[in-house]
């Protein structure tokens, strides 16, 4: 069976937007359903009905009456209107309206006329009572030299100041190093020097033992000059 | 020869020319009171609330957006009025409910001097709860979609169907029942 329920079904019938598989449902269930063949001939009949109805002309009404009530309408009645009632009359709307209508004109000149300011670069300038109004982006020569003086002054005073601050931390750099240079350099001789002088006493000190051995071996040489006889025989009690 | 557009005389209707309201009114009158016509069943209750929904159309024009037909925006104000009419006619009851009072005032089928199958259907169809007679009156004499019913109504599409599908069974065996009576 199709999901198509029967109201959906005569809904689409109704509004002619049946697709060719919708139609075929349709016939079918008109064929097995026979409720739903009856609601069918009821449409199409109260469709009939509804198309040969012939409408006559509207009696007479007080049609002004739509204009004026607008004063006297009923509170009560608006109150219980579930739509949304606008309680302004349209005609006093629409004059509120004229009362205010150069505002949007008034507005798009305004910012039209800001465009063209901005764009062709428009300068006022109010200087000891004289106002000047000066088109275009490029300003006068002598407010440009002046200007490009002003600028050159700056940059010349700070690029002083900035070599002054160069020079004066150079100098205490070098400063700085010339005395660890010096430190250094004290430093360094003071330890030769008292590496030469260790090497020099080692040396006396190694030259001393070196003369005592020599004169020991002296001594002895003369030692035994002295106890030897004139022969050479050893004198014997001395020799013990 | 050259008919203006309804946003043009509603345009002109808010600079306040009453002439140009007053084409608007005469182009919509007729629809308008035959919708009454058919809705409440009397020829004094349609005017009353051909009426209602004028002046009411008449506060809330310039409110309208050019969204959707005027025709469209015109019913949806005039179905409110409606529902409002028959809150004061009879404020117990509700929109699905079956109308208990049957209507005393001049009936509409003596207006109508048309077939007696108008009057049938116009009979029958004061039977309907009022949801219902909105379905059927918007759908077989307004001519509009079931989308278009359901942003009028202020119901869902579906809403609009099924309340259409139950009002056919019930205008069915009303008109059966009448016509055996006639």
């Amino acid at each position: 069976m199709s999901s198509y329920d029967n109201a959906e079904l005569l809904a689409l019938w109704l509004e002619d937007n049946l697709t060719p598989e919708q139609r075929n449902i349709f016939e079918q269930r008109c064929v097995q359903d026979d409720d739903f063949a009856q609601q069918v001939e009821a449409a199409s009949t109260i469709k009939l009905h509804a198309d040969g109805y012939q409408d006559f002309d509207v009696p007479q009404w007080d049609r002004g009456k739509t204009f004026d009530c607008q004063e006297r309408g009923s509170s009560q009645e608006r109150a219980n209107s579930q739509e949304r009632v606008d309680s302004r009359n349209p005609f006093e709307y629409s004059a509120r309206r004229q009362r205010w209508a150069w505002l949007p004109s008034v507005s798009f000149a305004m910012s039209a006329l800001a465009i063209v300011l901005v764009l062709t670069g428009t300068q006022v300038s109010l200087t000891s009572g004289e106002l000047r109004i000066r088109f275009g982006h490029e300003q006068s020569q002598l407010a440009m030299s002046k200007l490009i003086d002003s600028k050159l002054d700056t940059f010349k005073q700070n690029q002083q100041e900035a070599f002054s601050l160069y020079a004066q931390t150079l100098q205490q750099q070098q400063l700085e190093s010339a005395s660890q240079l010096t430190n250094y350099l004290l430093t360094s001789s003071r330890k030769e020097r008292r590496e030469d002088f260790a090497e020099l006493i080692k040396f006396v000190n190694q030259q001393r033992s070196d003369d005592q051995l020599f004169y020991a071996r002296q001594l002895n040489q003369l030692q035994q000059d002295v106890y030897l006889d004139a022969n050479g025989i050893k004198v014997d009690g001395t020799q013990q | 020869m050259f008919e203006k557009s309804d946003e043009q005389l509603i345009e002109k209707a808010l600079k306040g020319q009453k002439k140009a309201w007053f084409s608007l009114l005469k182009r919509y009158e007729k629809p308008v009171y035959h919708y009454g016509l058919r809705m409440t069943g009397n020829n004094a209750d349609a005017l009353d609330l051909m009426q209602d929904v004028f002046i009411s159309v008449f506060r809330n024009l310039s409110s309208y957006r050019n969204e959707g037909s005027f025709k469209g925006w015109l019913f949806r104000i005039a179905h409110y009025r409606c529902i409002e009419f028959y809150r004061r006619k009879r404020p117990q009851q509700g929109l699905d409910d079956a109308p208990e009072i049957p209507c005393t005032a001049q009936p509409a089928e003596q207006l109508i001097e048309n077939t007696q199958r108008n009057a049938q259907l116009v009979s029958a169809m004061q039977q309907l709860p009022l949801a219902q007679k909105s379905v059927v009156e918007l759908k077989f004499f307004g001519h509009f979609t079931f989308e278009e019913i359901a942003q009028q109504t202020g119901m869902s599409v579906n809403t609009a169907k099924s309340r259409l599908y139950g009002a056919l069974a019930k205008l069915k065996t009303l008109m059966e029942v009448d016509y055996v009576e006639l």
